[in-house]
């Protein structure tokens, strides 16, 4: 009796709120309080999305945008987790040369390039992608290489001194005391992909997540917005879920004291 | 003397960069009409500062960042005191609502603005103070709850009242966590203005860019684009500057992000510093709402074409 007691309250803790705001919304569109004109009520964005499931333009909308934010996203780890390494690691001189360009180029607005990329990759997927690219690489390099400086250095040198080679020492060491780090870097990467993939696809597409919205909105399709809308926070809390969960995983025995939340 | 050269040998990687890019166009390796050299971006600058009313874009950017800003963190450190004080058991319930809308996606959020408000003045402001809001809250709500109960408690014992606990006791000890949340904020104002004027503004700094991005304008694309980076680039400069000076006594841990990185000597702020900076900002305000007033004279103008009105001034 006193489990199911505090499953409910937790369960009631848990998300009470939302669906009390869900039933006062749809309420409210019931009743005629909010305009249907401008809002839409769940039950017909729950009826709209059950259509686009069905007709499979969800899965077209969703598969396209997903591979765009994945491609962005894979390329920031492949360049930004070795550049980091270097520049927190290896080349200190390095680091002081090139760091203040890169701390530099880390502030860049990414739609004053937007026209830029366009211009120089045309209005393809390229530029798309290299505009995810652009926005989720500086997280990751940059913790990557605060990674690289968390390492212990008496632990190099025990493993020195034991004789490992070079590829022990970064797989043993380097890696797993640098982990914490480098999970809040994917994260934060990953998020970033996701978030700046819309606008990217607002900007110039005609498939994808960005594009059903902003498609919606100009043809005034309102159940289509906030459909379209609801699909992206599902994908956005996803993602950022599926992150943390690999990171409690894997990486949950340490814990980064100055990980970015 | 010493400060231009350290100047020069940290940004040394910048200006060789610079350089490159200068020569390669010139000695015709890249395509110039693609990629024109930094000289020519900035005469093209200051041609837009003379022809095109570059300050009335700026300032009315300025503007929206700033109002927004003003409005997201008092409403945030508003209800963040509400939630942690006077509704105390309501937040634990609330989180989940809460949580949810701080992911929600603002670009998405836009079109449903527009929708409410119109697409005025008021559909961006509102979608800026959406963003902002959210670290302010958090970054303060957590700040108001970890404030040392010892303090609260002496402070009370020596027959304080509520209010003088949050301004005296409380307010203090969190502000530079306020502060934080107020920085993240106004970052990602700022990143979300330019693409909120660019989908759809009546003036502003990313309306020039996509104006001359619609115009095929090269060197005015680079231009507008060089101008928003630089003006991230000071704003950040600008709110690190603020946070060494405030908060001069707090300890510097590792930076929250990339930005932040470069270490800078820490003084505090005189009281005449800050004045001028309150007066900076509210000369910006007035300045702002001024410029939006003539932008919105010249949108309502029908002899001027749309995309041409802002290179006709």
């Amino acid at each position: 009796m006193t489990a199911i007691h505090d499953f409910l309250t937790r369960a009631f803790y848990k998300c009470g709120s939302l669906v009390l705001f869900v039933l006062l919304w749809q309420l409210a569109c019931s009743t005629g309080l909010a305009p249907e004109t401008f809002v839409a009520s769940p039950a017909v964005i729950v009826k709209t999305l059950w259509i686009y499931l069905w007709d499979g333009s969800l899965y077209k909308h969703s598969v396209i945008s997903l591979s765009r934010a994945f491609t962005g996203f894979a390329l920031a780890t492949l360049v930004g987790v070795p550049l980091g390494f270097l520049l927190g690691g290896w080349f200190k001189s390095f680091e002081r040369i090139i760091g203040p360009l890169l701390y530099f180029l880390a502030q860049f607005n990414p739609f004053a390039l937007f026209s830029v990329f366009l211009l120089l990759f045309g209005i393809g997927e390229f530029s798309k992608v290299a505009m995810i690219f652009w926005v989720s690489i500086w997280p990751v390099l940059y913790n990557a290489s605060l990674g690289i400086r968390s390492v212990d250095p008496a632990q190099v040198k025990v493993a020195r001194s034991l004789g490992s080679s070079k590829f022990t020492l970064l797989w043993k060491i380097v890696i797993p005391s640098s982990a914490a780090y480098l999970f809040a870097g994917l994260r934060l990467s990953a998020g970033t992909a996701f978030f700046m993939l819309i606008p990217a696809e607002m900007m110039g597409a005609s498939r994808g997540l960005g594009w059903l919205i902003i498609n919606a909105q100009v043809n005034y399709l309102i159940p289509r917005l906030y459909a379209g809308t609801l699909v992206i926070v599902i994908f956005g809390f996803l993602i950022d879920y599926l992150f943390r969960f690999l990171e409690w995983r894997l990486v949950g025995w340490k814990r980064p004291e100055a990980a970015l939340s | 003397m010493r400060a231009v050269k350290g100047f020069l040998g940290r940004h040394a990687i910048v200006i060789a960069l610079l350089c490159l890019w200068e020569l390669s166009s010139r000695l015709n390796w890249t395509d110039s009409s693609y990629l024109p050299p930094p000289s020519v971006v900035a005469e093209t600058v200051f041609e837009m500062w003379n022809r095109v009313n570059l300050f009335m874009h700026l300032m009315v950017s300025l503007f929206r960042v700033l109002a927004s800003l003003l409005l997201a963190s008092a409403l945030g450190i508003l209800s963040a005191r509400l939630l942690s004080g006077l509704l105390k058991g309501a937040y634990p319930w609330l989180e989940s609502l809460f949580k949810v809308s701080a992911l929600v996606n603002p670009y998405c959020l836009f079109p449903l603005f527009i929708v409410f408000f119109g697409p005025g003045e008021y559909a961006k402001i509102a979608v800026l103070s959406w963003v902002s809001f959210w670290p302010v809250f958090f970054n303060s709500y957590t700040a108001f709850k970890n404030v040392d109960p010892l303090l609260v408690k002496t402070a009370r014992s020596m027959g304080a009242s509520g209010a003088s606990i949050f301004f005296q006791v409380t307010l203090p000890q969190s502000l530079p966590s306020v502060f934080n949340g107020i920085r993240v904020g106004v970052q990602m104002a700022f990143f979300i203005l330019i693409a909120a004027e660019m989908t759809g503004a009546v003036a502003g700094l990313g309306w020039i860019v996509h104006s001359a991005g619609a115009l095929n304008q090269v060197d005015r694309i680079y231009g507008a684009g060089l101008l928003i980076v630089l003006s991230g680039f000071f704003l950040n400069r600008f709110l690190n500057y603020l946070d060494r000076g405030l908060f001069f006594w707090k300890e510097t841990d590792t930076p929250p992000n990339a930005a932040d990185a470069l270490e800078r000597p820490v003084k505090p702020l005189s009281a005449l510093k800050l004045s001028f900076i309150g007066f900076a900002v509210f000369l910006v305000m007035a300045l702002g709402v001024y410029q939006l007033y003539r932008a919105e004279i010249m949108l309502n103008d029908p002899s001027v074409v749309p995309e041409y009105r802002i290179w006709t001034e």
